[in-house]
């Protein structure tokens, strides 16, 4: 009787979260019949938003795939003094509320920040520029891709990399055809949730880089702005967005379920030699 | 016994408590307001860009008193039945700032057609964006949004970004310019190109404090809160001719 009843409350409780989960993102598209948010999807506003946002959001997952991806090798196969300092220093961009990001970015690059005056004299301005836009992205998206990374790398079994050594492959010979193959799918994965949390990105890009149509204007932001003017467009945007995250989440899914190749080789990533 | 005389006085310090917060009006204001409207009356504040406001109003919010930066909003949720009919309770002047260290050289408002000045202003649906688009067509200066580097969602964006000092100019009421001193300078618009800025209240028709709303109606139009609004930089509500 007892289990019953807390199986009844179990499932009671389940329905409401998942309810709750969905209800909101239902109701964008309740409120305005698909036909009008086609129609509003071919205006300017909406595809200026569209570019900007791609344009950055490329950007910064390339700049993030970069310099993050040696940074993760590196703290994931290094046993180091201050290795915990460094996991917390990459996380922290993470849990920090957009509004502080914000002001960091304008602290550290604006006009009068820190680093602002030294690009200031080489003639640089990065305020109110699509570079300001990137670099927000970079900063609040970044943390994701690095987190998963750090973990991929550290799931490679560490007998192949000796192996692959022992054989008489040279380290970096070893870093691209064994160890990014084998940690392929969980950096796929870590890139895919950046991607998704960088075109989501509005408090630091308002604060840092503004808000203009076509240069700074990004999906969320222009929701933002949209929503005092037009209520449709700003849903036509909302839907947009939430299409693309759900297509983001899938293609996130599908990477994970993909088992890791056995072979080592040959990759994306191997060097032509 | 005793404790449950000191549950029942607690139960009722509460209510009471509960009560004098029941009678303060939940006031949507522009956020030009936001230094003087806590000095005439005490209320539940939400200070917004006024179109932000009003949408957040259309959509249901749970406003008691809307004041607007222009008469055009609070006049459009009147004719759509969401507030009470708008009347003007003071006025305001457009000014030109730039960062205390000018580093764009401005010294007019006929400077920020100079290539690469950074000019910030509100987006055109904000009172004030609006206001600086009627100024620089009065003025023949048009060519200045093209210098426009964010169009921002209220006045005190734009007032924020030029005293970071990472816009090198920016439109914004004289009573903005006012509450940043040392950060940023005014520079005069000519008479001839200044709009009537006109303010204007309602009470939400949705509202469930009628009574504490029309209290703090009387309050900002009485000669008290007239008085601190003009104190504070706000022109009389009625044009002296």
């Amino acid at each position: 009787m007892r289990r019953r009843l807390l199986a009844v409350l179990f499932l009671g409780a389940s329905a409401v979260a998942l309810l709750f989960l969905v209800l909101p993102v239902v109701a964008i598209f309740a409120r305005v019949p698909p036909s009008r948010l086609l129609h509003q999807l071919s205006t300017p506003v909406v595809t200026d938003a569209l570019v900007v946002s791609f344009k950055t959001t490329a950007i910064a997952q390339a700049l993030i795939l970069l310099f993050g991806t040696p940074l993760a090798y590196l703290v994931a196969s290094r046993r180091f003094r201050g290795r915990a300092l460094v996991v917390t220093l990459v996380e922290l961009p993470l849990v920090l509320p957009p509004a502080v990001a914000g002001l960091g970015l304008l602290a550290a690059f604006g006009r009068m920040g820190l680093l602002g005056s030294t690009f200031g004299g080489l003639g640089l301005h990065i305020s109110f520029t699509q570079t300001a836009v990137t670099l927000a992205v970079a900063f609040v998206a970044s943390p994701l891709y690095i987190r998963t990374a750090i973990a991929a790398f550290e799931a490679v079994d560490p007998d192949l990399v000796a192996a692959s050594r022992t054989l008489g492959a040279g380290s970096t010979r070893t870093f691209f055809r064994v160890v990014l193959p084998l940690a392929g799918n969980g950096l796929a994965a870590g890139e895919a949730l950046a991607f998704a949390r960088g075109l989501g990105e509005f408090g630091a890009t308002i604060m840092f880089a503004g808000s203009l149509q076509g240069v700074t204007r990004t999906l969320p932001l222009a929701i933002y702005a949209e929503f005092s003017v037009n209520f449709d467009v700003a849903l036509a945007l909302g839907a947009l967005l939430v299409a693309i995250s759900a297509a983001l989440l899938l293609t996130l899914r599908l990477i994970l379920s993909w088992r890791p190749s056995p072979r080592t080789s040959p990759s994306l990533f191997a060097p032509s030699t | 016994m005793r404790l449950a005389a000191v549950v029942l006085v607690a139960g009722l310090l509460i209510s009471a408590a509960a009560a004098r917060r029941e009678s303060r009006p939940t006031v949507y204001a522009a956020s030009s307001l936001t230094n003087v409207f806590p000095k005439i009356v005490a209320a539940k504040y939400s200070f917004a860009g006024s179109d932000t406001l009003a949408a957040q109003i259309r959509q249901g919010a749970p406003a008691d008193v809307f004041a607007s930066a222009n008469m055009k909003l609070p006049q459009g949720l009147h004719d759509d039945k969401l507030c009470s009919k708008p009347v003007v309770f003071t006025r305001n002047a457009l000014v030109v700032i730039v960062p205390t260290s000018n580093p764009a050289g401005i010294h007019s408002i006929y400077d920020l057609t100079k290539h690469g000045v950074k000019v910030v202003v509100a987006a055109p649906s904000v009172p004030v964006g609006a206001y600086t688009r009627k100024v620089l067509a009065e003025l023949h200066l048009q060519a200045v949004l093209g210098n426009v580097v964010s169009e921002e969602t209220d006045v005190r964006e734009v007032l924020a970004k030029i005293a970071l000092g990472e816009g090198d100019a920016g439109f914004v009421y004289r009573t903005d310019a006012r509450t940043a001193p040392g950060k940023v300078t005014p520079i005069a618009i000519p008479a001839r190109g200044q709009p009537n800025v006109r303010y204007g209240i309602c009470v939400v028709a949705a509202s469930s404090h009628k009574a504490g709303a029309h209290a703090f109606v009387s309050k900002v139009l009485g000669p008290r809160g007239q008085r601190i609004l003009r104190r504070n930089g706000f022109l009389p509500r009625i044009a002296k001719r």
